[in-house]
């Protein structure tokens, strides 16, 4: 059985796409499944950093199309989970040296021997989107509880239903601060949902384990203590079929916090 | 002491003749002097005769005329004169400063001798030397001239002909060609990427993905020890001490230097040595032919001898390179050990890469 091409695509840039693609590649790793991470990003790639293998990089993604290497020689291995493979993006060229085609012949090959073939796309809606949804028949929409987040994501929603290959997309609200939600100063996840009227995969609160990570080159997921760590694996299992309920991201914390919620209640 | 017509050109540093030639060239290339007197001043090098006609007419190709030769050597003086063009002797700076100071009350006594115009020392000098030069350098001179005869019977005339008289000194000196033993070797260029020997693997395709680690690169190691070095730190040194290391061939191509900081998506290629004097940032690469010389932080690519030279360095003064590549061996850097982009000055260690026994090691500068 093949496997599915899911790309991971926001609209509007610093939402999160390439720590979610490290994350739930990382996650659906650990899971068991064989899964490669592409990187479209070609000029600005990130996600090398994230997974902490840029040292490893010697073929990209445009040495693949201009065929100066076989695709298995662009596959970089992670470090700790040998299930887990890289295909990165060359940074010293632009969108321009890849075209659809081309990248939906890779996706093609490599849905052939792995399980999940993970796409981070580039922000924006030019060249690069087109490219990295060519090859998807699966999509993950990331967005944040802001209205510019929002209005990207519902422009991203439209052109992914014009798109013949991409059977279903569904929504991830992305860096969620319940604290701010309860105070009515940022939209509710709900809200989001209902704005853009389309199916949740998962919700992601907001952590600052995400910068150290991102700087260590080491995913939150391998944190186990990580809120946003254990949101990401479910959203893995989730895409995995498995029926995982939302993670309560909004339990108090601290001792304070608790004798409020219950004053809250009696209230 | 020469006015807005004179053009002068400073050849002091210049040893050999095609040094002087080339630099003059570039010198009267780059700006307009038509029409403009040229004032050259060779310090203490030795031309003979046929060298300073082809000079001359270098200089009447361009429009210009060879006015003033500043020499203190003799025998240049003398062929300088011959040729009537104006010799004189370069002014010492400590004639020039002894001006400067004669106005204080202190140097009083010396300011009086040393109180005439420098234009005339130099004349009474340069024609007191004339009378004793050596006989070996007259002989000298007068086989030059001889040549010089020869070629105006051979129907050359040596200012219109400048290509030809040029041949007839280039015979007289060894060619660089003659001195590099491989030449051929660089002309079989191949490009980088297919002169890299991956592991063919022509089982099944399955088969392929799981051997895909055996692609994987290996690190580069430090030759030395890091926390001894920190100990020896005020060992002594014999600076004295001859270099043992013979001089890389890929060290007398041609270099490139480049003044700025090198960023993120920027390639360097060279088909000779490249010289930095920046950083290199994380995502920029180098491809050079020749050497590597990095004046800073080294933290992207770098491939040096990238058309398949194996002798060829990697210096920098703090290697953090992303990966190193030198001819056709890769490492990369080992884990966790990136240092963050701002470095503290004061943990710099200029570091060497070179491949022994097909392994890149990083070597302290000097360490051998």
């Amino acid at each position: 059985m093949a496997g599915s091409v899911i790309v991971i695509t926001s609209g509007k840039g610093g939402v999160g796409k390439t720590t979610t693609s490290a994350n739930i590649g990382t996650a659906l790793a650990h899971l068991g499944y064989k899964v490669v991470l592409i990187d479209t990003d070609i000029g600005l790639r990130n996600l090398d950093l994230l997974l902490g293998l840029e040292n490893r990089i010697v073929y990209t993604i445009v040495d693949v199309v201009e065929e100066r290497c076989k695709l298995k020689q662009a596959l970089v291995k992670d470090k700790k989970n040998p299930n887990l493979c890289l295909l990165a993006a060359a940074q010293t060229r632009d969108k321009s040296a890849v075209d659809a085609d081309q990248l939906k012949d890779i996706c093609d090959k490599l849905k052939e021997e792995f399980d999940y073939v993970l796409v981070d796309c580039p922000a924006g809606i030019e060249q690069g989107f087109q490219n990295a949804v060519a090859g998807a028949n699966e999509a993950i929409v990331v967005t944040t509880p802001e209205m510019s987040a929002i209005r990207d994501a519902d422009r991203i929603i439209g052109l992914l239903e014009s798109k013949e290959g991409v059977e279903r997309y569904r929504l991830l609200v992305n860096r969620v601060r319940p604290k701010l939600i309860k105070s009515n100063d940022m939209m509710g996840v709900d809200d989001v949902v209902e704005i853009l009227s389309c199916d949740l995969i998962g919700v992601i609160p907001e952590d600052t384990n995400i910068i150290t990570s991102t700087n260590k080159g080491e995913p939150v997921v391998n944190d186990e203590k990580s809120l946003a760590g254990m949101a990401y694996i479910n959203v893995a299992k989730r895409i995995t079929g498995e029926d995982v309920p939302l993670l309560d991201i909004d339990e108090p914390t601290n001792f304070i916090d608790k004798i409020k919620k219950f004053f809250a209640k009696k209230a | 002491m020469y006015d807005n017509e004179y053009f002068v050109v400073d050849m002091a540093s210049c040893t050999s003749t095609g040094e002087i030639i080339n630099s003059l060239s570039l010198a009267l290339e780059t700006l307009n002097h038509s029409g403009k007197k040229i004032v050259l001043k060779l310090n203490e090098s030795y031309l003979n005769q046929s060298q300073m006609l082809s000079i001359q007419s270098l200089i009447t190709s361009y429009g210009c005329i060879l006015d003033t030769v500043e020499t203190i050597n003799p025998d240049t003086a003398k062929i300088a004169e011959n040729m009537n063009i104006l010799v004189q002797k370069p002014i010492e700076k400590r004639v020039d400063d002894s001006y400067e100071t004669s106005s204080n009350k202190d140097f009083e006594p010396f300011s009086i001798q040393l109180n005439r115009k420098p234009d005339d020392i130099a004349l009474k000098d340069v024609t007191g030397l004339h009378f004793e030069a050596d006989l070996d350098a007259i002989q000298k001179q007068q086989n030059d001239i001889n040549i010089n005869l020869d070629l105006k019977e051979a129907g050359v005339n040596p200012r219109s002909d400048f290509e030809t008289i040029e041949e007839q000194i280039s015979n007289q000196y060894t060619k660089p060609e003659d001195i590099i033993p491989n030449v051929e070797e660089y002309s079989k260029i191949v490009s980088p990427m297919e002169s890299l020997d991956f592991p063919e693997v022509q089982v099944e395709e399955k088969q392929e993905f799981e051997n895909a680690e055996k692609n994987s690169i290996g690190v580069y190691k430090k030759a030395y020890d890091e926390n001894q070095l920190q100990d020896d730190e005020w060992e002594e040194v014999d600076f004295y001490e001859t270099p043992t290391n013979d001089p890389v061939i890929s060290d007398t191509k041609n270099t490139t230097y480049i003044n700025q900081t090198l960023r993120s998506g920027q390639i360097l290629e060279a088909d000779g040595n490249v010289v930095i004097i920046g950083d290199c940032h994380p995502g920029s690469e180098i491809r050079a032919v020749g050497d590597i010389t990095v004046w800073g932080v080294l933290s992207g690519i770098a491939h040096a001898g990238c058309k398949g030279n194996i002798n060829a360095k990697v210096r920098a003064l703090k290697m953090n390179a992303v990966q190193l590549r030198i001819g056709n061996c890769y490492s990369r850097r080992p884990d966790g050990t990136n240092i963050p982009y701002i470095i503290r000055s004061s943990i710099f260690t200029p570091e060497e890469a070179r491949v022994i026994d097909g392994e890149i090691m990083l070597f302290k500068i000097n360490q051998n």
